[in-house]
């Protein structure tokens, strides 16, 4: 008799497939992954919990370091969540100050993806070009605002530096470049051969399985859906300059590299808009520090998709609950169900596809099953503990 | 679109023919932009040690020791370590006593030792740090 065997591969949580720690398992016949798991929390920091601890502004700059790479977002969403609260509204310049960081962020966010993506596929000579080019945009951050990567650009109530007519030609002659080679790298990932044999068909997820599974951002809309909040419920100053949808059809992971790389266009198009008509005025605007009681929600569109701030105030200068829902959490259920099917040596694109972020995933969450709940003394958990180990 | 072999090629022999994208840096190095945010600068001669930059600190990275406050005497201690270099204590001050220089912003060092740096006037700085040696006479120092 033929036993019914399994074979399980394990992945992480430390690998050299993805430089951030997540634990996976694909169960395989053969080189066919028959299933497939995701195990997070090793990067779990208490910032929920740290939140608590600190002042409104204090926690601005906590919240920025929930994500490396899209730290702006994070800070906005708290921002204009906390300014709602104080029933309060930024200046119209600064709105357009922030909404000009989220897409420069954007822009050095999806270049830094299509160079991990593509490092992923084996196409090292685009990841090295790819995050070479991404300096310009880098360069330009940090020259607007100080700072390479946490830029701590808000404020509750404004920002904290303005752009110049220096910066104003600086940005448009960065993007220029950078356009360029935009346009010659969209052309180089749906036109390499080698390239388009790892993409084409690979994780292949339809417009119902994106509904079902959740999916957001760029992953969701490279599967056809309608869905940005910069669109669906316009916030900063992305009411006075609209953004484009952009979607495909494809669902597959050439369609995430289109979806992206074309996303990068729009966000050249939105900075030059914005800079041709940058609103004159205040930086900031007062907002008391002890924030009025309330809950709101606040949402926007990081480069990886919908981001989700629940804020609750008591009243008091420390925020009572802050509760954050990354896009990348979203996404992962794609994963795993599109992973089923393909070949184990597509697990590193399938992932990357998606644009995962570990570290912004991890939150704890108790579920309270109700009446389950019991108080053991010390004795009775020592019997216990003895108990457990016995009958392993 | 015509799919092809090696797309990139092109870059790759044109970057033969130009410079490295890389620099060697502690040899080679990039003038700073005018808005870097290195480190802090204290000027003791505006401080009226209202406090409001500690209040934000996200860090706790500064912290001020008052001498005599009806004399305004005031040591900054500001430490570098912990700074998160956000400027928010540069946005709080009223007197505009804070400033992030953009020239020093290179942390390295064997211990931490370097890293706790004091701003203030000298004679307000020497006899803060000689207040310390003497509190600290009594007890043995920590094993290094």
């Amino acid at each position: 008799m033929e036993a019914q065997r399994k074979f399980i591969v394990p992945i992480g949580p430390q690998h050299p497939a993805l430089k951030e720690p997540g634990h996976f398992q694909f169960s395989v016949e053969g080189e066919i992954v028959t299933g497939a798991t995701v195990r997070l929390g090793y990067v779990h920091r208490g910032i929920e919990k740290g939140a608590e601890a600190r002042n409104w502004t204090q926690n601005l700059y906590l919240f920025e370091r929930i994500c490396g790479i899209c730290s702006h977002v994070h800070a906005t969403a708290l921002a204009l969540g906390a300014e709602r609260l104080a029933g309060v509204e930024a200046p119209p310049r600064a709105q357009a100050i922030r909404t000009l960081m989220s897409e420069l962020e954007r822009i050095h966010s999806h270049m830094l993806w299509l160079g991990v993506a593509a490092h992923e596929g084996g196409f090292e000579t685009l990841f090295m070009y790819s995050w070479r080019d991404r300096e310009i945009v880098m360069d330009l951050l940090e020259s607007l605002s100080g700072n390479r990567v946490n830029y701590s650009v808000n404020l509750i109530g404004g920002v904290k530096f303005d752009v110049t007519e220096k910066h104003h030609d600086e940005i448009l002659k960065g993007i220029e470049i950078l356009e360029e080679r935009t346009k010659h790298y969209l052309k180089v990932v749906t036109t390499d051969r080698t390239f388009l044999a790892r993409t084409r068909g690979v994780g292949l997820m339809t417009l119902q399985q994106a509904e079902l599974f959740g999916a957001v951002g760029p992953t969701a809309r490279a599967s056809g859906v309608a869905r940005d909040v910069r669109i669906d419920a316009p916030y900063e100053a992305y009411p006075q300059f609209p953004v484009r949808l952009v979607t495909d059809d494809g669902g597959d992971l050439l369609a995430r590299f289109k979806v992206r790389t074309r996303e990068l266009f729009e966000s050249y198009r939105l900075i030059r808009e914005i800079l041709n008509h940058m609103p004159p005025g205040e930086l900031t605007t007062r907002v008391p520090r002890r924030i009025p009681a309330g809950e709101t929600i606040s949402r926007v569109e990081a480069p990886r998709g919908e981001l989700f701030y629940f804020i609750k105030s008591n009243g008091s200068e420390k925020p009572e609950r802050i509760k954050v829902r990354t896009p990348s959490l979203c996404n992962w259920a794609s994963v795993t169900q599109v992973a089923i099917g393909h070949k184990l040596a597509d697990m590193p694109m399938i992932l990357s596809g998606i644009d995962p972020c570990f570290s912004c995933n991890d939150r704890m969450v108790t579920i309270n099953r109700g009446s389950s709940s019991q108080v053991w003394t010390w004795e009775e958990l020592r019997r216990y503990g003895i108990e457990y180990y016995r009958q392993r | 679109m015509k799919i092809r072999l090696g797309t990139m090629f092109g870059d790759i022999i044109r970057s033969l023919f130009r410079r490295p994208a890389t620099q060697l840096y502690p040899y080679e190095r990039r003038p700073t932009p005018e808005r870097l945010r290195g480190n802090l600068v204290w000027d003791p001669s505006k401080c009226t040690g209202c406090q409001l930059c500690i209040k934000d600190c996200p860090s706790d990275a500064i912290e001020l020791i008052v001498l005599d406050k009806v004399a305004k005497k005031f040591v900054l201690r500001y430490h570098q370590d912990r700074c998160t270099y956000c400027a928010q204590c540069v946005v709080n001050c009223r007197f505009k006593c804070l400033n992030m220089d953009d020239q020093t912003w290179e942390l390295a060092s064997v211990n931490k030792e370097p890293f706790t740096v004091y701003y203030g006037k000298d004679e307000d700085v020497a006899f803060l740090l000689e207040k310390m040696a003497r509190d600290n006479a009594g007890e043995s120092g920590c094993p290094e």
